[in-house]
């Protein structure tokens, strides 16, 4: 994996190395994140020389318009100023380092921030490239830690190659391969071209490859092995086949039948509820696309594998993202099955990692669309314990079928949708839980990643005899939840469960 | 009733809490129904209908906090914690103390006044809503020392 012949190197036998010595991210990096200011600029730009059909009569512009000439043009000199200026100085304050114990990320200008993530609590490391670092070959590293929201470390941007480096050796130095056993790192230390000033790329570097590229790195990357992957076909497929898809199509069609009903026509239709200045109508669309785009963008050639460093996801379109979650951080999966694709037999998966806090719908999906053998291949990825030679039934299944405890009939008051669905079964290893009338859900839950247990009763549920089983997991898309079961059957369930917890603590720490 | 009672050692919450809680409640009631009682000489007399049902409200909510206070109870068990809460919405809570990430200590003006203290346990889950209310303050620092000692113990990690 080191050296890969379908793209050169930009600066061919350059060693990627990390630092142990405070070093500074990328000098271009605090005016890739202020696209916005100069969108705003490009916007009032647009609005100046513009005819009006371009961005309607609105008043949001009137005031533009009101301010002479020469003061506009200074107020964007200053503006760029600004932005130069400051992006400077926070490049100025913004280092890492790694050391063999943690890694440090010191930065800001007036509120200084220190942040230190221990190696042994490294939850996951994530090298994401949004579309404009991939034009310049850069990449934003995220450290995601065990510790609440924030907790984790985000460096943008490094060069491609160095932010590759950073992650194979905080991995393996999280995976316990101290650096005194590997001298690799000390034996480039010498060669200050690269060593001391991984940040301080002459501009010279910033070669445009917007294609894959496997810089060479001191400390390898791990050898990897796919085990599956989302064909774009069925990712097209599958967002097509989603209630989205419908309601808009519903919406389409109401449109026009109440063009018909009103005896206008359909585009002036449009344009009442619109506007017509074209603005207005690509605002109208990127609303609409934006839920499309999101699944689009996030599942494009989705591919898993499995590396000693531990599982790696890459994905994306136009911001690609390869996460590594190290092994056995994966604290609960979520199987889902909306009611479109029950008849194409797909899946999505979801996952909680402890250290993903922010942004967790592009983090943690595990599997945005795949079949049963891909849903086997996922879970014995992240839950090898689990035996899964029923899981489709589990999924499909209703009541008492397959050993789960279901809703008794009595929860029909409370639960009238699914209660038939709803279904809690403890296995050897894990306590599945089902429900969803249309859109199918089972959430596996290991007995040792569980956090801690709770029954919970309201006075509906008291009058039926029920209570709801709360499983509760670290912060991510699943929260088991086994609601409305029988109350003995529940209150019986929490004690075993909070037994077999324990015995799958016990049997983890050893 | 079938609830959850396991022969365990269960500390119920001090009833002292009660009163504590009662002050603020009535402190809330009181400014009410004081302001009723000026509207109903200011405007129209019937304005003084709102004294009585604040009145009524604040009696039940009394009512309640009485009924949620004595609800409330924890036990140590061996390897765990167990809360329970609640009448209307009852609630029982199992935390193992391998999973404890850090337990917090805390006591406004009012609940020092009446030698009170709240102690937070904190896992790795949001969800886990373990709290202890109304824990003697003489208690709680034993109370913690003695769960973070049983914690360190017994962790588990992730």
């Amino acid at each position: 994996m080191t050296s890969n012949p379908v793209t050169p190197n930009p600066a061919p036998g350059v060693v990627y190395t990390a630092p142990r010595e405070w070093t500074r991210v990328h000098p271009i990096s605090p005016y890739l994140g202020s696209g916005p200011i100069f969108g705003f600029l490009a916007i009032y730009g647009l609005a100046r020389i513009s005819p009006s059909w371009v961005v309607g009569d609105s008043d949001e512009y009137e005031a533009i318009n009101m301010l002479p000439f020469w003061a506009l043009s200074g107020l964007v000199v200053l503006a760029i100023v600004g932005v130069v200026g400051f992006g400077l100085l926070s490049w100025r304050r913004n280092e890492f380092r790694i050391g063999d114990e943690a890694m440090q990320h010191r930065k800001g200008i007036l509120f200084r921030q220190n942040k230190q993530a221990r190696l042994d609590r490294i939850e996951a490391v994530d090298v994401v490239q949004p579309i404009l670092a991939r034009v310049f070959g850069l990449a934003r590293l995220n450290v995601a830690v065990a510790g609440g929201a924030g907790s984790g470390i985000e460096l943008s941007f490094l060069r491609l190659g160095d932010a590759e480096a950073l992650r194979n050796e905080v991995l393996a130095l999280a995976a316990g391969v101290r650096s005194a056993s590997n001298p690799v790192p000390d034996a480039v230390a010498g060669d200050d071209a690269v060593s001391a000033q991984a940040g301080a790329a002459s501009l010279r570097d910033l070669a445009m490859n917007i294609g894959v590229t496997r810089p060479e790195t001191a400390v390898p990357a791990a050898p990897e092995r796919d085990v599956y992957s989302v064909p774009t076909s069925r990712l097209l497929l599958s967002v097509l086949l989603s209630t989205p898809t419908i309601l808009t199509g519903i919406a389409g069609l109401a449109v026009i039948v109440a063009a018909i009903v009103l005896g206008s026509t359909v585009t002036d239709l449009l344009a009442e509820l619109i506007g017509t200045s074209l603005f207005a109508m690509v605002a109208f669309v990127a609303a609409i696309g934006a839920y499309f785009w999101n699944q689009i963008n996030g599942g494009f050639k989705f591919t898993a594998s499995t590396s000693p460093d531990g599982l790696r996801l890459r994905h994306g379109l136009l911001e690609t993202r390869r996460q590594t979650v190290t092994p056995g951080r994966v604290q609960a999966v979520l199987v889902r099955q909306p009611w479109l694709w029950r008849t194409k037999g797909w899946y999505r998966l979801s996952m909680n990692v402890a250290g993903y806090q922010e942004d967790q719908e592009r983090v943690s999906t595990l599997l945005p669309v795949g079949t049963l053998e891909d849903v086997r291949l996922a879970l014995s990825l992240v839950l090898p314990d689990v035996t899964n030679d029923f899981l489709e039934r589990a999924v499909i299944g209703t009541g008492a079928e397959d050993g789960f405890t279901p809703s008794p009939q009595r929860a029909r008051l409370v639960d009238p949708w699914q209660w038939r669905q709803r279904g809690v079964r403890a296995g050897e290893s894990a306590l599945l839980i089902r429900s969803g009338r249309w859109t199918r859900d089972l959430m596996v839950v290991p007995n040792e990643r569980t956090q801690s247990l709770g029954v919970s009763q309201g006075p509906l549920q008291r009058l039926r005899h029920l209570a709801s089983l709360h499983v509760h997991s670290t912060p991510g898309p699943v929260s088991p939840l086994a609601a409305n079961l029988d109350v003995d059957a529940a209150l019986d369930l929490l004690d075993q469960q909070a037994e077999r917890a324990r015995a799958g603590r016990g049997a983890a720490r050893v | 009733m079938t609830w959850y009672e396991p022969d365990a050692d269960w500390t119920y919450a001090d009833r002292k809490l009660i009163t504590a809680r009662c002050i603020v409640l009535w402190a809330v009631m009181v400014f009410i129904m004081a302001d009723f009682v000026v509207f109903s000489f200011v405007f129209a007399s019937p304005w003084i209908i709102g004294t009585f049902v604040t009145l009524a409200l604040g009696l039940w909510f009394t009512w309640l906090i009485f009924r949620s206070v004595t609800a409330h109870a924890w036990a140590e068990r061996e390897d765990d914690l167990i809360v329970k809460r609640g009448r209307m919405f009852r609630s029982v809570t199992v935390v193992p103390y391998g999973r404890m990430q850090f337990v917090e200590v805390s006591a406004g003006p009012l609940a020092r006044a009446f030698g009170l203290a709240t102690i937070q346990l904190h896992t790795a889950s949001p969800s886990s809503d373990a709290s202890l209310s109304g824990v003697r303050a003489a208690d709680a620092e034993t109370l913690r020392d003695r769960m973070t000692s049983r914690g360190e113990a017994r962790l588990a990690g992730l």
